[in-house]
């Protein structure tokens, strides 16, 4: 079933255009992962698509609906959750009152969002670290504190941006894993990521973008196999790095 | 075990009330009382200003208008349509909590935020100082004078005890509002609002409606204090309910004693209070005790701001961390945790 559908998104900064006509389908249950070098307007579609920014042209749906020009809060609640490039945890705020902030979005009352918040922090690993402020966790810590709260407000679509920049290999591997498993709970996940070899290896689908245009959309595999052409816009390194 | 935090807290509110409650029965001496009335009319004006300012990153440098607001409709209404200031008391506080939340709202509208919020405020504030120091129909920046009588049903006691049972009611409402915001939904927004805008409203809240209910709320409890203060002192002017002198009481106090927690206020201003007092028993000049204590009042904003950002109830907490007795039970629980993460959150009930 079609979850996302972006059609020819636009977004442009003064004479930049940041995002050049970009049609996006995302079904439910894939992982569906974006890539592409730095500036090439990955993180802007996320901005576009959870409200932070306001689109110049084009439009989005989820689940058949309009979400155009609705407020992030809004499109929190529809059912769709980001997650920050750069973690930004609420520094001065236990991990669990972190994730209890999101478990209310859909929580009827404050004792069903602290149930909400046990269960996701056991899934996210994070139970012992339940009582430590924002801003005393490590990198993976905040990684998965940022994956956490996103995910106590029960998403249909989770948009994670770089959730495994900054660990290392066997971070990343657990990392895949919990993905791997938040799938299975039935939730579609949306993932720019600049690992090569992870975004590969978890996604159904892939599409490239360049320079704000989408050059490429496929599945892995082809994308690994039919490279040279993409290479052409991303430069040899980045699928040498990847593979 | 620990003792759990909540259970705490809720223990050491219980004994404050009545600590607070009990006062009048051992205290008769109308000096000493006038002085906790004026101490505890701090206090309650700072908590109020915390509800906005610690609690959810609103820096309102504006807030004795809202304080100017109250005691002024209370007084007007009373003095020219003969309605009773405990009446006009409501009127008052829903004036401001219009302004406050309008203010709010636009500040929302025209992304205003953090600093420039301050700045905002603060402009109207002086507009609204400005604007009473040349209305006539508030008598201008002579002020409006209330005779002192006993009136009960109009708010007005020649004895003191009344007030302070009055001025402990809105403490303790103004704590048990804080209270039990922190335990609900509305509360954990506020502090997401605080803490970073974006992302809380990436999480589903909706920012504007919070940050305006808030600012309302603060508002509206700040205006009943005005009343207060004009029923109390028996003089209002703009040169001191509108001016920016209270608003800095409110501010040293909730800096000072811990911003965003429910009894830094209340201590730091406690603390505020004692000091000045303690100054006047000194044989100094009236001037000098001014100088020291404004001295002392921007020394320890500074210290506090450089030092010790949790004010005196996180330097508290720190010392009780320190205290030996609680190094082993920590320990025991990493120990516990680390063997069974999830065993421990099935038992543990949830406390913050």
């Amino acid at each position: 079933m079609l979850l996302l559908e972006l059609t020819k998104l636009s977004k442009s900064f003064g004479g930049l255009q940041a995002v050049k006509q970009v049609d996006l389908k995302i079904n439910q249950d894939e992982i569906f992962g974006l890539i592409g070098p730095n500036g090439s307007g990955k993180t802007t579609i996320f901005n576009l698509i959870s409200g932070a920014l306001q689109l110049t042209g084009g439009s989005i749906k989820f689940k058949e609906e309009e979400i155009t020009h609705l407020k992030p809060h809004e499109i929190c609640k529809r059912g769709i959750a980001r997650t920050f490039q750069i973690a930004r945890p609420f520094a001065d705020v236990t991990v669990r009152k972190n994730v209890m902030i999101g478990a209310l979005n859909k929580a009827p009352s404050v004792s069903e969002a602290d149930r909400i918040t046990d269960e996701v922090l056991s899934i996210t690993n994070l139970l012992d670290k339940k009582d430590a402020n924002g801003k005393n966790l490590t990198i993976p810590e905040r990684r998965r504190l940022e994956l956490a709260r996103s995910l106590a407000t029960k998403p249909q679509l989770l948009m994670l941006d770089e959730p495994m920049a900054g660990l290392n290999p066997t971070e990343i591997e657990e990392m895949s894993e919990l993905l791997r498993h938040i799938r299975k709970m039935g939730i579609t996940i949306f993932i720019i990521e600049h690992v090569l070899q992870a975004i590969m290896s978890l996604s159904d689908r892939i599409a490239v973008l360049n320079y704000g245009e989408k050059i490429a959309e496929s599945t892995p595999e082809e994308i690994g196999a039919n490279h040279k052409g993409v290479e052409a816009y991303l430069g040899e390194e980045y699928f040498i790095a990847g593979s | 075990m620990l003792l759990p935090a909540s259970l705490l807290r809720k223990t050491l509110f219980v004994l404050f009330v009545l600590a607070l409650l009990s006062v009048p029965f051992f205290i008769r001496s109308d000096y000493l009382l006038t002085v906790l009335i004026a101490a505890l009319y701090g206090a309650y004006i700072c908590v109020c200003w915390n509800l906005a300012a610690g609690y959810t990153g609103l820096f309102s440098l504006g807030h004795q208008a809202f304080l100017g607001l109250g005691a002024y409709t209370s007084t007007i209404l009373y003095v020219k349509y003969k309605i009773t200031p405990w009446m006009g008391m409501f009127a008052g506080g829903m004036i401001a909590a219009v302004f406050a939340a309008s203010i709010t709202f636009i500040c929302y509208r025209y992304r205003v935020k953090g600093m420039f919020f301050a700045v905002a405020t603060l402009a109207f504030g002086f507009l609204l100082q400005a604007l009473f120091m040349t209305w006539d129909y508030v008598n201008a920046s002579t002020g409006i004078w209330l005779t002192l009588q006993n009136k009960p049903q109009d708010f007005f006691f020649t004895a003191r005890v009344p007030y302070y049972w009055i001025i402990c009611v809105l403490l303790v409402i103004s704590l048990l509002v804080t209270y039990y915001l922190e335990r609900s939904r509305l509360g954990y927004y506020m502090v997401a609002i605080r803490e970073d805008e974006d992302v809380a409203e990436s999480l589903g809240v909706n920012s504007s409606q919070c940050k305006v209910i808030v600012m309302a709320l603060s508002a509206f409890l700040t205006a009943l204090g005005g009343t207060f203060y004009a029923q109390f002192y028996l003089y209002i002017s703009p040169a001191c309910v509108l001016s920016i002198e209270p608003l800095i009481s409110m501010q040293v106090g909730a800096l000072v004693g811990g911003s965003g927690t429910l009894f830094g206020p209340v201590i730091g201003w406690a603390f505020f209070s004692f000091l000045g007092e303690f100054l006047r028993g000194l044989p100094l000049g009236g001037t000098a005790v001014g100088v020291i204590s404004r001295i002392i009042w921007g020394l320890s904003l500074l210290i506090v701001i450089i030092f010790l950002p949790t004010g005196m109830i996180g330097l508290g907490r720190k010392l009780i961390s320190l205290l030996p007795f609680r190094h082993q039970k920590i320990a025991t629980q990493e120990i516990g945790s680390g063997i069974s993460p999830s065993h421990f959150t099935k038992n543990e009930k949830k406390e913050d």
